[in-house]
């Protein structure tokens, strides 16, 4: 191939510049011509992918440190949940909500589940505390994290375990 | 599923001005599991909720990303200080397009 391509008198140089602009046209067109990404599907490619839970803190946070916030953040989770379908968990961040310091985000998320990031809550200062909760479904007995973003970029974890008697993500 | 997208929001009968005020809220929806067929996942358009934003005297405050791993007929629970009377309304987002939607008044006793 290579061979043939220099003796037609086209570089290898040339030719991958041809290909790549033709890529980047591919690629740029319907990203400017679909205004809703991804996520508005419910198709495999646009759910969360099935990975272990470091690929999904390296996913997130890439390799930024994770301080410890057990003293900062409540997580509120049952010590044996019965049923894996419905698992009640409260995250309470005791930081201040003002323009200057506040919690950006906190994710929940299941060592063990096929997709570990349970859901993600985005928060701003209007909400006055960093106080959110909701039902997950947990797979088998896991360590569930709650990991506080703060505005400034830094990281704070808490964790605890959670044992799950009948798993709640099917099969 | 007649009741798919009902949403019903709580908020305590008595609020001050400034005060940090807890809100419930309730969606029916099934949110759909991954099916997996002899181990392999059956690749087809799940129906789940994938977005939660919550908006207050028309300006929004909050944005919940949500997965397949929450429970069906998801609830969620979070705060937001109450400065003036208005709306507070959560928009509930769906991977099949739908959108539910619920609202509360927020009114100081």
């Amino acid at each position: 191939m290579e061979r043939w391509v220099n003796e037609s008198g086209i570089t290898r140089r040339a030719l991958l510049r041809a290909l790549g602009a033709v890529g980047l046209g591919g690629l740029v067109g319907p990203a400017l011509g679909t205004p809703w990404p991804a996520w508005a599907q419910g198709n495999l490619a646009s759910l969360g992918p099935e990975e272990a839970v470091d690929a999904t803190m390296k996913r997130l946070f890439g390799g930024r440190p994770i301080k410890d916030g057990a003293a900062m953040i409540k997580l509120d989770l049952p010590l044996i949940a019965e049923n894996g379908a419905v698992v009640p968990v409260t995250v309470e961040v005791q930081a201040p909500m003002t323009a200057q310091s506040y919690v950006k985000a906190v994710y929940i998320i299941s060592d063990k589940n096929r997709r570990p990031l349970n859901a993600k809550f985005n928060l701003t200062p209007a909400m006055g505390q960093a106080y959110v909760g909701t039902n997950m479904r947990l797979g088998e007995s896991t360590d569930v994290r709650a990991i506080a973003e703060m505005n400034d970029g830094s990281l704070l974890q808490a964790k605890r375990e959670v044992k799950v008697t009948v798993g709640g993500c099917g099969g | 599923m007649a009741d798919i997208g009902r949403v019903r929001i709580r908020i305590p009968p008595s609020i001050k001005a400034g005060d940090v005020v807890k809100v419930r809220v309730l969606v029916i929806h099934p949110m759909e599991i991954v099916q997996r067929k002899d181990g392999k996942v059956v690749d087809k358009n799940y129906h789940f909720i994938n977005r939660v934003i919550v908006s207050y005297l028309d300006k929004e405050i909050g944005q919940f990303e949500t997965t397949q791993s929450i429970s069906e007929n998801p609830f969620f629970t979070f705060a937001f200080k109450a400065t003036e009377p208005g709306a507070l309304r959560v928009t509930f987002l769906d991977t099949h397009g739908g959108k539910y939607e619920g609202a509360a008044d927020v009114r100081f006793s």
